[in-house]
């Protein structure tokens, strides 16, 4: 299955992913709550069977993981981006050891995370889990019998997350093909869930995270607090008051473009480019960069990468560039069958 | 910078500090405009708002901006974050309604 075809499944019907990368980790005792508060970025308002999307910083307020909190019953956990198992545990140990310490247990060693995306990923979770799973809101999860299934995504289409053993999710893939092959269910990798994560303005820790920048340039302020502390959270403030003086922007180019390429301005430098990719669905190259914040504007038609002797021109745009078939889709309505009965508008927006 | 940038920049500043203002006034958002990043997602995860600050928002376009919204599923895709409801306020300013 290469990269385009499906990126393209992932758009029109539905993928299964094994999201290994995904860390999955369990935080217990009387004083959960109160550490949790003391290193994830949002405020914790989070009901038992509700998901909350944050992040972890280091001291700098540079982007140390991207988390789901969920709340599940008396305990707490964590499904986390970026850092490894073993690093991602230090850092809890590390700044929740100073008072009244919970109790933390990575569950990677028996557990594993299968992801169900796309415009369908609903029906083929009502096939497989039951049909009162369709109704599943957003950034909320139920326990299954053998497991946690949970809806979130970053791919801009339904998205859901079942987290078991091994084995449970290995008997899950084998059944996602077999009950999903009337869906055309698909295999996606890692590179196809980045690929739609870019295309629809989903945080990718892997590239833009990678930058020695806080969440005011990645436009992320909406999933931090700005009314408690927390690790990183002065250094935030700092940075807040300073200004930014740089912003993460949407780009669309007239070629090819890679990271680190320089994004220029007439004859001078204003950015660099963090991620990038040929959008399959767009049927255009789309890129991230960290642009001088005086230019950080869409609409603006006039920056250009220059490699090789060839200048290549870039405009600045307002993300998301997909217009998400999940967006027109009513799991009461329309099903995978029937999708050729209804007209939906052009995938690659208007 | 040309003169037709920076007027397009103002122009688009002038804009998004409506925006900014109507989300916290009219929605209680509680964030400063600061903290509102051009390209927040308003429903859902985001900003979180939901269908009922949805109804309001479009009363806000019809009243501040003389947009008028029939389609809801398209108004939707249009006002996915704070930048995207800039660019169709832009629209309709230039004479170009993309809803109507």
């Amino acid at each position: 299955m290469s990269l385009n075809d499906a990126v393209l499944a992932l758009r029109n019907s539905v993928t299964i992913s094994r999201l290994d990368h995904v860390h999955y980790l369990r935080v217990r005792g009387e004083a959960a709550y109160d550490a949790l508060d003391r290193v994830c970025t949002p405020d914790l308002y989070v009901r038992d069977g509700q998901l909350l999307h944050g992040l972890l910083l280091d001291e700098d307020a540079h982007v140390f993981a991207d988390i789901y909190l969920g709340c599940d019953d008396e305990e707490f956990f964590l499904l986390a981006e970026g850092p490894s198992a073993p690093a991602l545990t230090d850092y809890l140990r590390r700044h929740t050891s100073d008072r009244d310490p919970p109790e933390i247990e990575e569950m990677g060693a028996n557990h594993k995370v299968l992801g169900v995306d796309g415009p369908y990923a609903w029906e083929l979770l009502g096939l497989i889990l039951g049909q009162e799973t369709i109704g599943l809101p957003y950034l909320t999860f139920f326990h299954t019998d053998t497991g946690i299934c949970y809806r979130a995504g970053k791919t801009g289409e339904y998205g859901y997350g079942i987290i078991a053993a091994p084995d449970v999710i290995d008997g899950l893939w084998s059944r996602c093909l077999e009950v999903g092959s009337q869906l055309d269910v698909t295999e996606a990798g890692q590179d196809a869930l980045d690929q739609c994560a870019l295309e629809n303005w989903f945080f990718n820790i892997r590239r833009e995270g990678r930058e020695t920048v806080t969440p005011i340039e990645l436009q992320l302020q909406w999933r931090v607090s700005s009314r408690k502390d927390y690790v990183g959270s002065h250094a935030l403030a700092r940075r807040r008051e300073e200004g930014p003086k740089q912003r993460l922007t949407a780009f669309v180019g007239g070629g090819p473009l890679k990271i680190g390429d320089t994004i220029g301005l007439e004859s001078t430098s204003v950015g660099r480019i963090v991620n990038a990719g040929f959008s399959t669905t767009y049927d255009k190259w789309i890129a991230l960069g960290l642009l001088d914040i005086a230019w950080a504007y869409p609409g603006i038609d006039v920056f250009h990468v220059d490699r090789d002797d060839r200048s290549i021109p870039l405009c600045s745009v307002s993300p998301p560039v997909i217009n998400n078939r999940s967006l027109y889709l009513n799991p009461q309505i329309h099903s995978f069958s029937t999708r050729h009965e209804f007209e939906f508008p052009n995938l690659a927006g208007a | 910078m040309t003169p037709e940038l920076k007027r397009q920049i103002e122009q688009r500043e002038e804009v998004l500090a409506k925006v900014r203002r109507m989300l916290i006034d009219k929605l209680h958002v509680e964030r400063t405009p600061e903290e509102l990043d051009p390209d927040t997602p308003i429903f859902g995860s985001g900003l979180g708002l939901d269908s009922i600050d949805h109804v309001e928002l479009v009363l806000f376009l019809e009243r501040d901006f003389g947009i008028r919204e029939t389609s809801v599923t398209e108004g939707r895709a249009a006002m996915r974050t704070i930048n995207l409801l800039v660019d169709l306020i832009l629209a309709a300013q230039e004479g170009n309604v993309v809803l109507e």
